[in-house]
Parts: structure tokens; sequence; C-alpha cells
């Protein structure tokens, strides 16, 4: 009796798993970002009263307070563009480093896997911190410049959007490489040479045969690179410059320093929406066209 | 005929230290159906890719049709290569495999029309629309060819073409293999284990054996007139008997008998090679002693094929296979295990192996 009650119900593990851990805080987040704010603690007021009667205490009021002030819009549109930009290029870089440990020999592949998974190991912070020494003005890299000649003055490497961008790389490239890695490894080398033999040179080949077969683990790195980098706040706080607000940032600053937790609640709530909602709806088209074309 | 349509030239391939092909000579004729067979690690296959273009040569040259293609890159190479897993992309439906070669140089029109006669041609005009995971294995097999055909190419290579079909599927595609290969006077190369698969469908065929080409030629003269022990014993049947000169006759120790051979040997002592065919089958009541080419042994193990009974007969320690045809049409054509029999043959059938 016991046992078939686990058996049943086992395959609901993942569920509860999302229910505890996914929808109850973003109900909880919901709930705070329609309550009023007040001094105090917790910063915000019960969305139910009961003093005289029942009554309900709610307000849109932060969600029309965000949506009015580009502050925050743009904040998270540029939190989108550099996602979007550091998936690209850990795409870019990736993909070839992913299809080259796949195809190598097994001892090979086991050497560069080890290499790709070593960084995660130490931590994160700790490696950030290490390309703050390297791109200082008096880093590695301007030491090395001024030297050869290139430059007289040291260059200003560091807190810019392009370094911004080269530690979101460095960090999520292995969330990129193993999931490509994990696809590719089933790859059939033959389909490659019988490309070639009927005539596709390296470059159609590519196009044609490799990339649309591991369209499922260009989808499933990009989104474990994009997702996570839109809510990114540490990077861009050691690396970038005050030029550009990112919407991680701008999450802190509402929650720990204003301690406008409905405001806050309401942003982080538009953007989780914003972000998970198409992906929901695309992973639903895109199995339902993967399994009609059995890729 | 162009004797030296596809001329192999001193190829030598090594990966490491292991030496895979060497010296590899080998002419190749116009439109002829040309088999290499060995065991797993002979090179068979090494050669076959590098006419294909896939691995590169460490001495040697390949020239097909008066051009020197060594080392063209496999898209630049008018020839084809079917793989032995087929090799079909999993992502394009029937119709785009098999115009995956030549999307390029035809307008849509054109396409659609070579598909059309080239399925046709292989009868799968109806599975066009279908992804490759619906299709059987022969029916694959079929979209490999024509995806390889549709590209009118001067060569074919087949990597193992029917081994991944079923026993029943494999001798019906045998045929229609050759039949569409006399059709179409491509030039097929193609690489095999099976010994019976070369021997069905090669117009000549080269045995290979740890990267060297044992001997190259017809079915029939491998088959009859093996000239080493490894090919006697690699295709067929074979009996092998070691005889050495003894006053003016051959002698057999294993056998305790006389041979009468219809040449002199150069060398005191060889092996001959007795395809069990050859050997005549008597009961021993009706029939007289032979001085040469015959001896008397006991059955000790029969199979019954149909149209030929094999049995196993032991004579000292040991024991000679014979394949006796089932000519009777009453039902005690057969010799039951235990019987002594008479065995013998003629002085043409023994062929001795030189080396």
């Amino acid at each position: 009796m016991k046992n078939k009650f686990f058996e049943k119900y086992f395959v609901f593990t993942p569920y509860f798993w999302l229910v505890l851990f996914f929808f109850i805080p973003l109900a909880i987040i919901f709930k705070i970002s329609i309550s009023v704010s007040e001094w105090g603690m917790p910063p915000y007021q019960d969305i139910f009263l009961f003093d005289n009667g029942f009554k309900i205490n709610t307000t849109f009021e932060n969600y029309v307070y965000i949506f009015s002030d580009y502050y925050y819009i743009g904040s998270f549109i540029n939190s989108l563009i550099l996602a979007l930009i550091s998936t690209f290029f850990c795409l870019l870089i990736g993909f070839p480093l992913a299809f080259y440990i796949a195809t190598s020999n097994i001892k090979l592949r086991n050497i560069l896997l080890v290499l790709v998974v070593i960084p995660f190991w130490s931590s994160f912070l700790l490696r950030v911190y290490a390309w703050k020494i390297i791109l200082q003005n008096n880093g590695i890299i301007n030491v090395i410049l001024i030297n050869l000649g290139i430059t007289s003055e040291p260059l200003q490497l560091l807190y810019n959007q392009y370094a911004v961008i080269m530690g979101i790389v460095y960090t999520y490239l292995p969330l990129m490489i193993l999931p490509l890695y994990g696809y590719l490894n089933k790859f059939d080398l033959n389909l490659i040479e019988a490309s070639k033999d009927l005539g596709l040179n390296r470059f159609k080949t590519f196009f044609k045969v490799i990339l649309p077969l591991s369209i499922p683990g260009v989808i499933a790195g990009s989104l474990l690179v994009f997702i996570p980098v839109v809510g990114e706040f540490i990077i861009p706080e050691m690396l970038g410059g005050s030029d550009r607000l990112y919407y991680g940032k701008i999450l802190w600053e509402e929650f720990f320093v204003n301690r406008n937790w409905p405001g806050a609640s309401a942003l982080a709530f538009t953007g989780i929406i914003i972000l998970v909602l198409p992906i929901i709806i695309f992973q639903i088209i895109y199995s339902r066209w993967s399994e009609k074309n059995e890729i | 005929m162009d004797k030296n349509f596809l001329v192999i030239e001193n190829i030598s391939k090594s990966f490491g230290e292991n030496k895979v092909l060497e010296n590899i000579n080998l002419n190749i004729s116009k439109s002829e159906f040309f088999g290499l067979l060995g065991s797993s690690g002979s090179g068979k296959t090494t050669l076959l890719r590098i006419l294909g273009g896939f691995e590169k040569p460490d001495t040697g040259r390949v020239i097909l049709d008066g051009v020197d293609i060594t080392n063209l890159e496999p898209f630049n190479r008018p020839l084809n290569y079917m793989f032995q897993s087929y090799a079909l992309f999993p992502h394009l439906n029937v119709f785009n495999n098999l115009a995956f070669g030549i999307k390029e140089n035809f307008t849509s029109k054109e396409i659609e029309i070579k598909v059309k006669d080239i399925s046709e041609l292989l009868s799968i005009e109806n599975l066009l629309n279908r992804r490759i995971k619906q299709l059987s294995g022969g029916e694959q097999q079929r979209v490999a060819l024509g995806r390889c055909l549709i590209k009118k190419p001067k060569l074919l290579l087949l990597d193992e073409p029917l081994a991944a079909l079923d026993k029943k599927l494999r001798s019906k595609t045998q045929l229609e293999l050759t039949a569409l290969q006399k059709k179409l006077k491509i030039t097929f190369v193609f690489v095999t284990h099976d010994q019976e698969e070369a021997m069905s469908l090669s117009d000549r065929m080269a045995i290979m054996k740890n990267g060297l080409i044992l001997e190259c030629s017809s079915p029939e003269e491998i088959y009859e007139n093996p000239k080493s022990l490894y090919t006697a014993k690699f295709i067929g049947i074979a009996n092998i008997i070691e005889i050495y000169k003894k006053d003016e006759n051959y002698y057999s120790d294993d056998l305790d008998i006389n041979f009468y051979l219809s040449k002199d040997l150069k060398k005191t002592k060889t092996n001959i090679l007795l395809r069990p065919e050859k050997i005549k089958i008597q009961s021993i009541n009706n029939s007289k002693i032979y001085p040469f080419n015959s001896f008397n042994g006991e059955i000790i193990e029969k199979s019954y094929l149909g149209s030929f009974t094999r049995y196993e007969i032991k004579i000292n320690n040991k024991i000679i296979s014979v394949l006796d045809q089932n000519f009777n049409s009453n039902s005690n054509y057969n010799f039951p295990i235990g019987e002594r029999v008479l065995c013998s043959w003629e002085k043409e059938s023994i062929k001795i192996l030189e080396d």
C-alpha cells in the first residue's frame, strides 16, 4: 500500500520542488508587490485588514510607478542587451570548443572537460576579483602593453561595459559548453563526412548539417547563460562603471538601500514574467515542433 | 573498356606506429564492380576512405579517369561514398536527403525531376515525404544509394553496403545492386568482410590482410586457384593437406595415402588444397580401391543442406570435409553417420599452394 503510494506520486517530486522553491516564493513576491508600503518592519502593510471589518488592502501603484519611470525599464533593457551580447559571445566561443571536445579522443576529451569544470572549484567572487587585478591600470595587461611600446599610458580596461561582458562570458562559458557538449557528443561524425562527400564545403556543412542538428544544445546552453545574466549583480558591480545601470543592481538598491520592498517586488515579479513567459511559450512550441520533426 | 579508370599507386598509410596499408597497387576498369574483401583490421576500410578523401595517404597517388585526386577534398571529388550506417540526415525528409548534394547546382524544378527519376529507379517514390526514422533498413539503404547516384558520380564507393540488412533482404538486395550497377555502368568499389557477398557482387575482387593485397582476381579464379594458404582458407571451405615427395610419388603422413598430381612440384614439401565439392563419395562395398587420390574413412558428422549434404569424414586423425550433391530423388541417398565410405578425386582437382 505504502509502496504503491510512493510509486504513484514519485513522479511529482520535481513538481513538488518547483512549487516549494519557485511558485511559493513567486506568490510571496507578488503579494508584497501589491502591498502598500510604509515605514516599519516589514516595510509594507498587510493586504488583508481585519480591524474595522474585513478589508482588502492592495494597490497597483508600485507597478504604475516602475512603468512610469524609465530608470527601471531602461535598466531592464540594458540587462537584456547585456545578456543577449554575452550569450552570443558564449555561443561563438563555446560552440567550437564543445565541438572540438566532443570529437577529440577519449583521453584528451576527459582532460579538456576537467579544464572546463575546474574554475567552478574556486570561488566565483575570487575569480571576478582576479580579473579586476588583471585589468587594472597597473595590471599585467597594461604593463605588457606599455613595455612593448604599444601604448604609452595605461588603457582604461576596467569599469566599462566591455569589462562586464568579458567577465560574464568568462564566468558563464562552462554553462554554455557543457550542454552543447552533451548534444555534440552524440553527433554522428559520418554525417559531416557524408555532407562533404555530397559536395558541401566545411562552411556549408556547418550551416546545413551541424548547426540544425545541434539546435537543442544551442537552446539549452543559451537559456542557461541568458536567464541568470539578466539578473546578474556582482559582475557589473565589480567590473562595470557607473555609466550603465543594470536590473540586478536596481533590484538590490530598491530592496536594501531604499527599503522599498513593494516596489522592488513589483520590479522582480515583472522581470520574471517578462523572462519566463516567452520561454515557456517557446519551449511548448519547440517541443511540439521537434516531436514532429523527430530531432 | 578503360582498364586504368581508377589507378591506386603505391598507397601506404600509418596511424601512429600502426601500419594500416603498405604499398597498395590496384587498377580498376571502368564500369567494373570491384570488391575489397578482408577481415577487420585488414585495412580495407582505410583504403576506401582514402579513395573517398576522408584520409590522406602517407605515400602514393590515386588517379581517377586520368586526374590525380590524391590531394582533393571530398567535396571536390567526382565520386560518392555510401556509408555503412548510411549517414542519412535525420533533420531532413527523404526528398531533401536525395536532393542534398544537387541543391546548389540546379533549379528547384530540375531538382524535382531528378529526385523523381532516381526515386522511381530505386522504387522509393512513395517515401519522399517520410522522415528518416520512419524508414526500414532496406528503405534507408535505397535512400543512401539514391542520394549518391543522383549526383551521377564517376565512381561509387560502398562501405559494407549490405551489412546492416537482415539475411533475407540481403540476398534480394544483392541481386538488385548488381542489376543496378550493370544498368548504370558506374564503377563500384565496395568493402566487405563477407566472402559470399564479395563473390556474388564482384567482377573482380582483392583479398586484403594486414594492409597488403594478397590476391586480386575474379571470384572464380580466387576460389578455384588460390595462390596462398590464407586465401584458400578464407574463401569457402578448404581441405588443406601437407604432402611431400616420396620415391616417384607424393605422400601425406596425415592421411597415409599417395597422391598423384597433374604436374611436378618445385619444392619437395608443400600444402595442397582440395575443395569439398571435388571429392566423390561412394559406399565401400560396390567400389574398387584406387592406389592414388582416394581414401576410406568414417563419417563422423553430417549436415543436410537441401541441395547438398556436408559430411565430415575422419581418416587417421584428420577430418576432411566433403560436399555431396543430393542427386537421387529417393530418400536413401544419404550416408548415415558411422558408415565407412570411399572418397576419391581427380588429379586436376588438386590445387598446389606454392607459398
